[in-house]
C-alpha cells in the first residue's frame, strides 16, 4: 500500500464521518494493513446494533440488573432518546422516579464509570475530554409541560436528594406553557455536554410529539452523546424515533429491613414494574425493580430468593448458637418450601388480583 | 371637544382651534355648548389614555437625552446637558424635535433655558424661544404671574394686592413677600432664575452605557436589526472591556418613524460582554416578540443600552488556549431559554431552612452560582442538624395540597383505610406515620395553632403507588373538623 501518511489519515477521517452517518463502527472499517491485527480484535469485542449511532461497550448505561441488561443487551444506550411510558398519570411518581434513577446511575460515582468516559472516539468527544469526575457535577434538566406538573405535582428537591442523590445544586427545571415551548427547550438542552441527562415530561398523545419530533431529539442527543428521558404519562404507544420504550408502573414495596427482620406494615424502598415495550433488539419481558437509594443501585426483586442468597452472603446468626450441640448450619440452606427455580419473568410477587385477595380488605399491619 | 365631569356637570375640559372659533371656552357647561352650537362633536376624557400617551410621547423623547421627566398631565422635561452637540447645537436640536413633533401630528410649544422653570415659561408663554443663560429674568419679567408655576391661591392673592406680572414679584422686596405668600414663590422664583437648583426627577434610570445608531434609511426586517444589534454590541464590547465589566441585563429600544418606541430588555445569567452571544439573545426575544412588535413603517433609531453590568472576570485559558467551562454552557442555554420564554422558563431549587415541606425548597430564576473557590464541604448541608433517621420527602409536591375525601379512619388520629381522590377511591394498604408539622407560629400572625397542625401519613395503595396525606387539624380540639389533603406523591 504505497499510501503517504497523511493520505491516508484523511482518508481514514472520510471514513470515520462516513461510518457516523451510517450508524456503523469504524473499527469495522478496512483498516490499513499495518493496524490490521488490533482492528479484528476489536471489531470482536464490539457490539454493533442498527439506529444507535456507534455501539461502543461503553454506549449504555447498564441498569445494574442482570437480566434487565442482558434483555435490553447491554443497557439503555447513552446518546439516545429513551421512552419511558406510565399507563396512568398518577403513575407519575414511579415514571418520574425511574428515570431519576437511570440519571442517578449516570451522576453516581464510582469505578464503573471511570473507565467509560475514556476512549469514547468520536462519538464523544466533548464527554471524553472531561473526567468521570466532572460529570458528577453535570446538572440534571427536567422540562415538564405546566399541564404535568400540575396534575402530577412539581418535582420537590429534597426528595429527590434523598432518594437519588441529586443535589439541588444539580437540578434545573424547566416548566413550559405549550408543548411547542417544551420541545424546544428539550431540543436545545438535547445539544448540550454540559448536561448529564435531560429529562421531558409530556402528558398523552399531543400532536407536537410526533415521529419528527422526536428524531431530532434522538439525533441531538446522539451528538452530544447525552440521554433524553422522554417521560410519558397517561400516553398510548406510538410510533417514535425512541430505540427503547419502557412501560413503567409502580409496584409494591416490601417491607423496610430491620435487624429483627422485615417489620411488619412498614413501606420500603420503592419498587417499579418495568416492561419492555419497545426495544430493536431486546426480548419483552418484564422486571420488578427495587431501587436502593442507600446505595443507589437497582436489586432485581425475585421474592424469596433474594433473601436466600443475602443470607447465603451473610450467613452471621443474629443470635450466638448455643453451645454443645451439632451444628445445624449444614441444614439450614436446604429448608425452603418453594425453590424459585424456573420463577417467571415478573419475579415471585403474586399478581394485582391476587395479592389483593390475600391480603383481604384490612392493612397489614 | 372633550368634557369632563367636574362638580356634578359635564364640562368642557379641552377644545380644538374650530370650537375656539365658536367662542366656546374651557369649563363651560357642555349643556351651554350644545346650546349655543348643537352640531358640535363632544368626547369623553380619558385621562388614563392621556397619560399613556405621554408616556409614549417621553420613551421617545429618549432619543435626545437619557434624562425625560414628565410635567404635570401635559409637558415634559427634557434634560439636554451635553446632549446638544449631537444634533448640531441648540436651535438645531430644537427645530429638530419641532418639526418630528410636528409630523406626528401633535402641537407642541417647546421652551429652551438653563433652568427648568425658564423653560417651562419659555414653552407656555414665549413659544419656540430659546434662552441664553442669564437672561432668565429678562425672560419672565413680562409674563403674568402663571409662569411662575405658583399655585392659583398664591397668585390671586398676590394679583390682589397688584403684583400682576411675574417682573413686579421680583422688583419687590423679598422678605415680606415670604411673610405673606410663603416660602413656594421665592422658591420657584429663585429657581426660574437659577439662584437654586431644580432637579427634574427623570423617569427611567440612566444606563450605565448605551450606544446607538441613527439611519437614514428606516429598517424593518427583524434580520437587519439583529445585524444592527450585533454592531452595537460590538461597540458596547470595547466600552464593558475598558471598564472590566460585563451586562448583566440588557436593553434594546427601537424608535419607529412615527413616535412608537419599542423596548426590549432581557437579563443575562452572568455578565456578558460578547457581541455574538448578545445578538443571539436578541435573536431570541425578537422571535419570541414577533407579533408584539410592529415595524409600522421602519424604525429610524436602534439604541442598545446595558442597564446594569457588573464585574467580568476573565477566565483562564490552558495551553491550547481553550477555556472548558461547563457553566458558560449552561448560562448561555439558560439565557437563550429565558429570552424567548420569559424569566421563569429556567428555574433551579435552593433549600430554605424551614420544616414546612412547601416552604422548604424555593425554586427561583437560573443565575449562574458564584463561582466555587473552596471545595465543598463533605458533610451534607441538606440535613442542618443532623438526624439519624431523615424523614422520608416525597419526589413530587403538588402546588396546593389537593383535597381527599376520607370516609373513615381506624382510630381518630390514624391514618385513613381508604380515601377518594380526584374522583377515584384509593384503598390504603400500609402506612407509615404520622409525622407532626406544626404551622410556622413565628410567621402566621394568629390563627388556631391546633387547627393548622398537619399529621403527615406515608401510604402505599393497592397497586403499589405511594403518596403523602396530611390531616390538617386534631380531632376535638377545634370547632372546626379536620381535613385531609393530599400532598405529594413518592417514589
Amino acid at each position: 500500500m504505497a499510501m503517504t501518511a497523511v493520505a491516508r489519515e484523511t482518508v481514514f477521517a472520510l471514513r470515520r464521518q462516513i461510518a457516523k452517518i451510517e450508524g456503523t463502527l469504524p473499527e469495522r472499517l478496512q483498516a490499513p494493513a499495518s493496524a490490521a491485527p488490533r482492528a479484528v480484535a476489536d471489531a470482536d469485542r464490539t457490539v454493533v446494533r442498527r439506529g444507535i449511532a456507534v455501539a461502543a461497550p461503553d454506549a449504555f448505561l447498564g441498569t445494574g440488573v442482570e437480566r434487565l441488561d442482558a434483555a435490553l443487551s447491554g443497557g439503555l444506550p447513552k446518546a439516545a432518546l429513551s421512552e419511558i411510558h406510565g399507563a396512568e398519570t398518577r403513575d407519575a411518581g414511579a415514571v418520574a422516579a425511574f428515570a431519576l434513577s437511570l440519571a442517578s446511575l449516570i451522576l453516581k460515582p464510582g469505578p464503573s464509570f471511570e473507565q467509560s468516559t475514556h476512549g469514547q472516539g468520536i462519538l464523544d468527544q466533548g464527554a471524553s475530554k472531561q473526567g468521570s469526575a466532572f460529570k458528577q457535577e453535570l446538572p440534571v434538566l427536567w422540562i415538564g409541560t405546566q399541564e404535568i406538573f400540575r396534575e402530577a405535582g412539581f418535582p420537590y428537591a429534597r426528595g429527590l436528594h434523598a432518594s437519588f442523590g441529586i443535589a439541588p445544586e444539580q437540578l434545573l427545571f424547566s416548566e413550559a406553557a405549550k408543548l411547542t415551548d417544551a420541545l424546544w427547550i428539550a431540543e436545545e438542552a438535547a445539544k448540550m455536554t454540559a448536561l448529564a441527562a435531560v429529562i421531558l415530561e409530556v402528558r398523552g398523545n399531543p400532536r407536537g410529539l410526533d415521529l419528527t419530533a422526536t428524531r431530532r431529539l434522538h439525533a441531538r442527543a446522539q451528538g452530544a452523546g447525552r440521554p433524553v428521558f422522554l417521560l410519558r404519562q397517561a400516553a398510548a404507544p406510538e410510533p417514535t424515533a425512541a430505540p427503547v420504550r419502557l412501560i413503567v408502573s409502580p409496584a409494591p414495596a416490601v417491607a423496610r429491613e430491620t435487624i429483627a427482620g422485615p417489620l411488619a406494615g412498614s413501606i420500603g424502598r420503592p419498587a417499579f414494574t418495568v416492561t419492555i415495550g419497545k426495544s430493536r433488539t431486546a426480548l419483552p419481558g418484564q422486571f420488578t425493580l427495587e431501587w436502593n437509594p442507600d446505595e443507589r443501585r437497582f436489586d432485581e426483586r425475585r421474592g424469596e430468593e433474594r433473601r436466600r442468597r443475602q443470607w447465603a452472603e451473610n450467613p452471621v446468626p443474629v443470635v450466638s448458637l448455643s453451645g454443645g450441640r451439632k451444628d445445624p448450619a449444614a441444614a439450614a440452606g436446604a429448608v425452603l418450601a418453594f425453590p424459585s427455580a424456573g420463577a417467571p419473568a415478573a419475579g415471585d410477587q403474586p399478581s394485582r388480583q391476587q395479592r389483593a385477595a390475600h391480603l383481604g380488605p384490612r392493612r397489614a399491619g | 371637544m372633550i368634557s369632563h365631569r367636574d362638580s356634578n356637570a359635564q364640562r368642557i375640559s379641552a377644545l380644538d382651534e374650530r370650537a375656539e372659533a365658536l367662542h366656546l371656552k374651557p369649563g363651560m357647561g357642555i349643556a351651554d355648548a350644545r346650546a349655543m352650537h348643537p352640531s358640535i362633536d363632544i368626547v369623553e376624557a380619558d385621562p388614563e389614555a392621556d397619560r399613556r400617551l405621554l408616556e409614549g410621547l417621553a420613551d421617545w423623547c429618549d432619543r435626545y437625552t437619557p434624562l425625560v421627566a414628565l410635567d404635570g398631565t401635559d409637558g415634559l422635561f427634557l434634560d439636554i446637558t451635553g446632549c446638544t452637540h449631537l444634533f448640531g447645537g441648540e436651535r438645531a436640536m430644537l427645530d429638530d424635535i419641532l418639526s418630528r413633533f410636528f409630523h406626528q401630528g401633535f402641537d407642541v410649544r417647546a421652551g429652551l433655558a438653563s433652568t427648568p422653570g425658564a423653560a417651562w415659561a419659555a414653552a407656555h408663554f414665549c413659544g419656540d424661544r430659546i434662552v441664553v443663560s442669564g437672561g432668565e429674568d429678562v425672560l419672565l419679567a413680562p409674563l403674568p404671574l402663571a409662569a411662575l408655576r405658583i399655585d392659583p391661591a398664591t397668585r390671586a392673592s398676590l394679583e390682589s394686592v397688584g403684583l400682576r406680572t411675574a417682573g413686579a414679584v421680583m422688583a419687590a422686596p423679598r422678605a415680606p413677600l415670604a411673610r405673606r405668600f410663603g416660602g413656594s414663590l421665592l422658591l420657584r422664583l429663585d429657581q426660574a432664575l437659577g439662584r437654586l437648583d431644580e432637579a427634574v426627577s427623570p423617569r427611567l434610570p440612566v444606563a450605565p452605557l448605551s450606544v446607538e445608531r441613527h439611519l437614514a434609511e428606516p429598517v424593518v426586517l427583524t434580520e437587519d436589526i439583529e445585524r444592527l444589534v450585533q454592531m452595537l454590541a460590538t461597540t458596547l464590547k470595547s466600552d464593558l472591556e475598558r471598564r472590566g465589566e460585563g451586562a448583566r441585563s440588557l436593553a434594546l429600544l427601537l424608535f419607529r418613524v412615527d413616535g412608537a418606541v419599542s423596548r426590549i430588555a432581557l437579563g443575562t445569567s452572568r455578565p456578558l460582554r460578547e457581541p455574538l452571544l448578545i445578538q443571539k439573545l436578541f435573536h431570541e426575544r425578537l422571535a419570541a416578540l414577533e407579533q408584539h412588535i410592529d415595524a409600522g413603517y421602519g424604525f429610524d433609531l436602534v439604541r442598545l443600552s446595558v442597564l446594569s453590568a457588573v464585574a467580568f472576570d476573565m477566565p483562564q485559558a490552558d495551553l491550547a488556549g481553550e477555556v472548558s467551562d461547563d457553566g458558560a454552557d449552561i448560562a448561555d442555554f439558560a439565557d437563550r431559554i429565558r429570552a424567548r420564554l420569559g424569566e421563569g422558563a429556567v428555574l433551579k431549587p435552593v433549600t430554605v431552612e424551614s420544616h414546612l415541606p412547601e416552604r422548604a425548597v424555593a425554586t427561583i430564576p437560573f443565575t449562574e452560582a458564584p463561582r466555587r473557590t473552596t471545595p465543598p464541604k463533605k458533610p451534607d448541608r441538606m440535613q442542618a442538624p443532623m438526624t439519624i433517621f431523615p424523614p422520608e420527602r416525597p419526589i413530587r409536591l403538588f402546588r396546593s395540597p389537593e383535597p381527599i375525601e376520607v370516609p373513615a379512619t381506624e382510630m381518630p388520629e390514624g391514618p385513613p383505610l381508604n380515601f377518594r381522590w380526584r374522583r377515584a377511591s384509593y384503598r390504603v394498604m400500609r402506612a407509615e406515620g404520622p409525622e407532626r408539622i406544626a404551622a410556622e407560629w413565628w410567621r402566621e400572625a394568629s390563627g388556631d395553632a391546633a387547627a393548622s397542625t398537619r399529621d403527615y401519613f406515608r401510604i402505599e395503595d393497592a397497586d403499589g403507588r405511594r403518596y403523602w396525606l396530611y390531616r390538617q387539624g386534631l380531632y376535638g380540639s377545634s370547632e372546626i373538623p379536620p381535613r385531609w389533603f393530599l400532598h405529594g406523591v413518592f417514589a
